[in-house]
């Protein structure tokens, strides 16, 4: 027995006695890698990704509501109940509510340390990228709450309070941003293969989807008379760059390579249509089209609307957005879901397509409507109208419709853009039909912008002139860095209004 | 705290007992013993009742005396410890054995179990230490040790997350002298079981504890290192005893029943609008009037039809069964001159309120000890099987939000194709409101847990002066688990259920090493006590998961039957630290003590450069009625001893792994060979270093009136600084948190305990025990801004207690009055309003013992105060109509009381005209006003009732094999008083580490009652 209790007190001594060091050396991450063990390659994937999820779950979803087309069935009355009443303090909540800027500033993070690898080891094309959708980001985050930081921002704890810059100089900063971009992009030794999701390395497609941002960018301030001279300016560098802008069969489109998983397919086909069972999810059984949107397809004898949702008791019916009152021919049974190939005889349809349809970034035809628009206004070179075809029949041919549909649908007196008596309001109702649920966000941009289309408000609305406008600044902001939020004044969602947003 | 021992007194006799003339001399000889160790007691006094100047006799080295005496006189045995015991002289007797039983309340006697486990006489302690007995613990025959701790100890918190609810596995938040760290999950104290910490002690079993030392605050706790911050936990099992060997055996039942629903009306049924609607789930329709409606679709044609009223006073009752639980524990115990040995098995069986709910526990201890000269060895193994089986959290809420007239009885045979009760018939297709009874069947859970937990101690004492201990503790758990949902396949998108299963294998190993010398020298007056000592302690974890989010088939759960990929994880985690420590007590003629206490440690999850850190005390305890000699056999005054102790504790509360940012794949990635990496939104620091907490505390004891009233008071403050935490950043910083040494905590806290006998005498014995704390506890600093939640409504807001409870409210007038529009709706202000603390300031315990002849009735009241609670049921009772208020005005428009119009000019008028349209819209943002969910959280309820009976021995002396027997009745949650404001629930409700918060999701508390038998043989 003596003998047990010494070897015990030896193998108790000795272990104290070993190399206390290589003891306690056992902190090194098993489970996963860190920054300095992925290649740029193994990065640029995942953030790509996000910026797609995002815009076509969160900003489209928004949208989809706040831009006049989607509303809910009434037994679905309760829900999206922050975004129909315009519930501001809801929204910015960090439980319940719709955390944009969080994601937003999360994403932009994934480009920032990107954008720092990319420039330590050279790699000008993933600086490029990385740029251009830091540039794409911003701007997102100046639409919905005005001003932001920028210079201050992506510093982790170098800088625990940002300070906040205007949103049109936020503005100004994320072109000149894309503007970079670009010249590195083109200027890279090395071009990304596949992990590039949207572009597959193709340095004129990303040149050409830059310039496009930056049009998109310049068009939304196209209301603020005192930016003329900073437009033309800044419509002049994207001539002299001379890459264009997206065109014909140019898409900004992001596919990983969906799988008919749940969480790797396409997200708006697992959100609002089915998951990877074929089960029928609850979005698709509450969302429904507005009335309003139905009635514009009707009135302008759309063929993309037979494509895009479905009948009910042999005709098409829409619902009013946040409409408080149940009623039974708002059921989910009496109004028209968006239609899929289930529904299509297993073809593709309008928007559901396939579980690994590609996620669109920006399409080929909104890149030809804000062509239109511009050649419209004289920004420029190009006639007004030919874009405005191209991007009908752009818009045509992603429904899944012929040319020669396109062509008769747009040779029309009501859709003609010749006969227009607002050729602005024509270009931009167009757009709006062309973009339902693919990029809703810029309907709401739009809508803000230029007061169009006139879609109804919603039932649930404060008052029945009160529009949203923008979101007020979150919850964890007000927490964190809340000296800064008071000092950029108001953000009621319904009266304070974003920079460009002059009325 | 000092609690009383059954006043038995146990006398084994081995005699034949023969009936003697009076006046005959006898000479008794015997030995006495403590009842409890079986050690014989040296010095007791023994002498002669009736003739106090016949002299008296000493106990020897081995308890032995000799005393002559007459028959019929009473020998009367005393000593400093215990309580005195009598003899009654009837003839020349064979030795007798006198068990001594010992009498803790005898303050200047109390023995604690110091740090390390070590024995420690409480009057050298100058901190707080408080004991709670076997039968205390068990009163209540709960079955989670810490749950029975609840209220019995002054400043010490418990709650559970469905400890009062009918779930079958509640898990517990211990919480000692307030909170000390925005990490919440780092502020539970250490648990330390003979001697070795371990993680977890909510599964032993409570009948094996002999008793509990809670060590109050960091400095009681020094020597356990950095995870004695918050206080320490002792807890001794019990050992067999010298003699006879004893067989116990015990079976409680207990019956419960759900309570503190959120009350309903009953008034309105299904519908919108005032219309009735067969297939909505929200009470917005008409108001009942009897008749046959139809109900949901028709099945094959036949449309079903419900009777549109409420079947009872509470529907919702319906859907709860009765729970049943079932203890059945057997312990054998024994011993001789050099060994003893202590076994015992327990099983438990519970089934829950939630149909379909059950965990079941099975345990085994043994406890053996073994004394080879100057050697002495003790072990144990314990080892425990935990299954269980339960749903999540879906039925109840489902229950809650639908209307009255839904007769729950008719609905639990969803089985059926025909019935309405299937759920593709189920009449509203709302995800979360389905059939409760199918939602709780077709959702389980399920965990197999083993633990197995020993210990090695080895004691070799070298000279009368040294000796040295080596402790090896090993604790081991390994859990299986299976989360299973049944696919449900509906053309209806709302009615569909994805099938899916998730497999987990949880295992986590802890070897701790304990080398400890203690050298005890006495030098004249001067007393000295050095420990020295080493620790090692190695944890390993690993957590491996497999899933699928869609099977295949409706009632094969496997992986391996999906649709799409598998989903998996793993994760494995090794933390190590090494301590070195030392505690030197100098006490100068028993009553002066001063103790020094540091301690190295280092650890494994910080940099090289921080990771080694050293914190020191000091305490000291001055036994003022022993020094002054006036106040020596003092006739009020018996006991009396003040103490203080500055400590600055280091603490590291960081996982492992955290100095770097780690990558993961998510949003899908890998897609095929597509890998895509994302950092975590975590911004790491890796130049963290540990925290430190600063306390102080002085307090005194003074044990009164013959010992009959003790008393126990301490001032304790504590400031907890440059804390390790997870802190909510600005995400425009790109990271949402940021692990940060920032925050700062401060407690003040005042403790008081009251003990002592308000009746006593040879019959009756009516003793009460009463703790008192107030705990005022303040956010000093925090990271970046000045506030931030913690968890929803729950907030840490400088300068306010922590957590504070935030809610909105309306715009009011400056007088208070609520602001309607011109369409009688409310506004909410932007910036929420501050209520107050969630954690009660005030806790409370009082504990009465009353023991008549064979009857003992005990009694646990428990009252905290001055907290607010936070309902997230309520809201959504509101929504869907459910709610009482939504009925007050029959849904017609009517003037909401005591509400003002605003005239434009600042000023307002009092509202007569407007009316608010008292419909769904109007109540449901009544409802999202939080602060009409919001309630004080003050409570007094009867925590525990045992009233038992043991028979007398008279009974039982025919007979050799029962020894002792008792039965009772036991209680729970017998009644509780709550603030007139609280309708929500109980306010001791606790989710997600966060008091007072009602969620949606926690089942309705329950109140319990059975039967308890004990027989020892």
């Amino acid at each position: 027995m003596k003998h047990i209790f010494r070897v015990a007190v030896f193998s108790g001594l000795s272990i104290l006695a070993a190399s206390c060091d290589s003891f306690l050396d056992v902190n090194v991450n098993p489970n996963a890698p860190v920054n300095e063990n992925l290649t740029l390659a193994s990065k640029l994937p995942a953030a790509l990704n996000s910026t797609a999820t995002q815009e076509v779950l969160q900003l489209n979803q928004l949208g989809a509501f706040w831009g006049g087309y989607w509303g809910t069935t009434s037994e679905a009355l309760a829900s999206f109940n922050d975004i129909k009443y315009y519930d501001g303090i809801g929204i910015r909540g960090s439980r319940d509510g719709i955390q944009i800027w969080e994601n937003t500033y999360n994403i932009l993070l994934y480009y920032k340390l990107i954008k720092d690898q990319a420039e330590t080891e050279q790699a000008g094309f993933y600086a490029g990228i990385s740029k251009i959708m830091m540039g794409w980001h911003f701007m997102r985050l100046v639409d919905i709450y005005n001003n932001v930081p920028f210079d201050e921002a992506l510093q982790g704890t170098n800088m625990p309070q940002p300070t906040y810059q205007s949103g049109q100089e936020v503005y100004q900063k994320s072109i000149d941003l894309i503007t970079e971009g670009i010249l590195d992009i083109k200027s890279a030794s090395v071009a990304p293969a596949s992990d590039d999701i949207f572009f597959a390395g193709n340095r004129t497609l990303w040149a050409k989807f830059g310039n496009t941002v930056k049009l998109r960018a310049l068009l939304q301030q196209s209301e603020v008379s005192s930016q003329s001279g900073y437009i033309s300016a800044e419509i002049q560098k994207i001539i002299q760059e001379g890459s264009g802008f997206l065109g014909i069969g140019e898409n900004a489109y992001c596919n990983p390579g969906y799988l008919n998983t749940a969480g790797k397919m396409n997200p708006f086909y697992e959100t609002y249509y089915r998951n990877a069972g074929g089960a029928t999810v609850a979005n698709h059984t509450n969302i429904r089209p507005t009335e309003y949107l139905i009635e514009k397809y009707q009135a302008l004898n759309d063929p993309r609307l037979d494509q895009l949702y479905l009948t009910a008791s042999g005709s098409y019916k829409g619902v009013r957005f946040g409409n408080p009152v149940a009623a039974d021919e708002y059921n989910a049974d009496n109004t028209s879901a968006l239609k899929g190939p289930v529904e299509n005889g297993n073809q593709p349809a309008g928007l559901l397509k396939s579980f690994n349809q590609s996620t669109v970034i920006l399409s080929s035809f909104e890149s030809l409507f804000l062509q239109a628009e511009a050649a419209e206004r004289g920004w420029i070179d190009g006639a007004a109208a030919t874009f405005y075809r191209q991007a009908v029949a752009e818009s045509f041919a992603y429904i899944g419709l012929s040319g020669s549909e396109a062509e008769t649908y747009t040779a029309q007196p009501a859709v003609a853009l010749g006969e227009a008596g607002n050729r602005i309001a024509r270009i931009i109702e167009q757009k709006w039909l062309a973009i339902n649920s693919i990029n809703s966000f810029q309907a709401w941009n739009d809508f803000r912008r230029l007061g169009l289309p006139d879609f109804p408000n919603s039932e649930s609305a404060p008052s029945a002139d009160a529009r949203p406008l923008r979101l007020m600044y979150p919850e964890t902001e007000l927490q964190t860095n809340r000296d800064e939020v008071n000092r950029q004044g108001g953000d009621n969602i319904t009266s304070d209004r974003v920079w460009w947003d002059i009325d | 705290m000092n609690r009383l021992y059954t006043s038995i007194l146990l006398l084994a006799m081995y005699a034949n007992v023969l009936a003697l003339h009076a006046q005959e001399h006898v000479t008794i000889r015997g030995r006495i013993i403590d009842q409890g160790t079986s050690k014989p007691v040296i010095g007791a006094t023994v002498s002669i009742k009736e003739n106090e100047r016949s002299g008296s006799s000493i106990s020897g080295s081995e308890g032995g005396f000799t005393i002559r005496a007459h028959v019929n006189q009473t020998i009367v045995v005393t000593n400093v410890g215990y309580l005195p015991a009598e003899l009654k002289v009837i003839n020349e007797q064979e030795p007798v054995l006198i068990a001594l039983v010992p009498d803790n309340r005898q303050l200047s006697e109390v023995v604690v179990t110091g740090a390390l486990g070590l024995q420690r006489s409480a009057r050298e302690l100058g901190t707080s230490a408080q004991v709670v007995d076997n039968e205390h613990l068990n009163q209540g025959r709960v079955i989670n040790p810490l749950l029975a701790l609840a209220s019995k100890v002054s400043s010490l918190r418990i709650n559970a997350s469905d400890a009062t609810s009918g779930k079958t596995d509640p898990s517990v938040q211990v919480r000692l002298r307030g909170t000390r760290s925005f990490n919440r999950a780092q502020n539970d104290p250490i648990y330390v079981v003979d001697g070795v910490p371990i993680p977890d002690i909510g599964r032993l079993n409570p009948n094996d504890i002999e008793s509990i030392t809670v060590l109050k605050g960091a400095n009681a706790a020094a020597l356990y290192g950095s995870e004695g911050v918050n206080g320490a936990i002792m807890i001794n099992t019990k050992a067999g005893s010298r003699g006879r060997g004893t067989i116990q055996f015990n079976n409680a039942t207990t019956f419960s029943n759900v309570f503190l629903l959120p009350p309903a009306q009953t008034e309105f049924g299904q519908g919108q609008n005032g219309v009735y609607s067969a297939t909505t789930a929200e009470s917005w329709g008409p108001r009942f009037n009897g008749e046959m409606m139809p109900f949901g679709p028709p099945i094959n044609g036949v449309q079903p039809e419900i009777r549109y009223a409420a079947p009872g006073s509470d529907n919702r009752l319906e859907f709860f069964d009765t729970g049943v639980t079932t203890q059945n524990d057997i312990s054998f115990s024994g011993g001789d001159e050099q060994s003893t040995y202590y076994l015992s098995v327990q099983d438990v069986r519970i089934k829950g309120v939630i149909p379909g709910d059950q965990s079941a526990r099975t345990g085994a201890r043994f406890n053996g000890a073994r004394n080879f000269g100057k050697l002495k060895t003790a072990y144990s193994v314990n080892y425990i099987y935990f299954d269980r089986n339960t749903t999540p959290d879906g039925p109840w809420l489902s229950v809650y939000t639908q209307p009255a007239n839904l007769d729950y009885s008719e609905y639990r045979n969803w089985e059926d194709p025909n019935s309405p009760a299937h759920p593709l018939n189920w009449y509203n297709t709302v995800s979360s409101t389905k059939n409760p009874f199918f939602m709780a069947d077709n959702t389980r859970n399920t965990a197999k847990q083993q633990t197995l937990n020993g210990r090695i101690e080895l004691d070799y004492q070298f000279t009368d002066w040294f000796k040295a201990i080596y402790r090896l503790g090993y604790y081991n758990t390994n859990e299986d688990t299976r989360a299973m949902t049944g696919k449900l396949a509906s053309p209806i998108g709302a009615r569909n259920v994805n099938g899916s299963v998730e497999d987990g294998a949880n295992t986590f190993r802890r070897l701790n090493n304990d080398l400890i010398l203690n050298f005890n020298k006495q030098f004249g007056d001067f007393s000295t006590n050095l420990l020295l000592g080493q620790n090692v302690r190695m944890d390993e974890t690993k957590a491996i998961g497999v899933g699928a989010s869609n099977l295949l088939l409706e009632d094969l759960f496997n992986p391996g039957s999906r649709i799409g990929e598998l989903s998996g994880s793993s994760r494995i985690e090794q933390y190590r630290s090494l301590g070195t420590y030392g505690e030197l007590t100098g006490g100068y003629r028993n009553y002066l003590f001063l103790t020094l206490t540091g301690r190295y440690d280092q650890v494994s999850v910080l940099s090289k450069d921080n990771r080694g850190y050293f914190y020191p005390g000091i305490s000291t305890s001055f036994v003022f009625t022993d020094a002054i000699p006036s106040l020596k056999d003092h006739r009020v005054v018996n006991y009396g001893k003040i103490y203080a102790s500055f400590n600055r504790t280091g603490n590291v509360t960081l996982s492992p792994y955290s100095l770097n940012n780690p990558y993961s794949q998510s949003g899908g990635f890998p897609y095929g060979s597509l890998v895509g990496f994302l950092p975590s939104l975590t911004n790491p620091n890796p130049n963290i270093e540990p925290e430190f907490v600063t306390s102080y505390e002085a307090g005194f004891q003074l044990a009164l009136f013959n010992n009959r009233l003790n008393i126990d008071a301490a001032y304790v403050y504590s400031d907890s600084d440059g804390q390790i935490f997870t802190a909510l950043s600005s995400s425009a910083t790109g990271y949402n948190n940021s692990i940060v040494n920032a925050g700062r905590l401060t407690n003040s806290i005042i403790e008081l305990s009251l003990n002592g006998d308000v009746v006593r005498n040879n019959s009756l014995r009516w003793n009460l025990g009463f703790n008192f704390s107030y705990t005022d506890n303040q956010v000093k600093e925090l990271y970046s801004g000045n506030e931030f939640r913690i968890f929803r409504q729950s907030y840490a807001i400088i300068g306010q207690q922590y957590p504070t409870l935030k809610v909105s409210d309306y715009a009011r007038d400056p007088q208070g009055r609520i602001i309607v529009d011109e369409n009688g709706n409310t506004s909410t202000l932007d910036d929420n309003t501050v209520l107050g603390t969630m954690v009660p300031p005030y806790l409370m315990g009082l504990n009465s013992t009353v023991t008549y002849k064979g009857f003992q009735l005990g009694l646990q009241f428990d009252a905290r105060m001055g907290g607010w609670i936070y309902s997230e049921v309520v809201p959504r009772m509101y929504t869907a109509g459910t709610h009482p208020a939504t009925v007050a005005y029959g849904r017609q428009p009517f003037i909401m009381p005591n509400t003002v119009i605003d005239n434009g000019d600042g000023t307002y008028s009092p509202n007569t005209s407007v009316e608010s349209r008292g419909d769904k819209a109007f109540w449901q943002s009544q409802g999202n006003v939080q602060i009409n969910t919001a309630a004080k959280g003050d409570y007094l309820k009867l925590r525990e009732l045992n009233l038992s009976y043991t028979l007398p021995k008279s009974w039982l002396s025919n007979q050799r094999v029962i020894s002792a027997a008792s039965i009772g009745f036991i209680a729970n949650n017998l009644f509780i008083i709550r603030h007139s404001s609280n309708t929500l629930g109980d306010a001791e409700s606790l989710y997600n580490q966060t008091d007072g918060y009602l969620s949606f999701r926690q089942i309705p508390p329950s109140r319990t009652y059975g039967f308890n038998v004990n027989v020892t043989f």
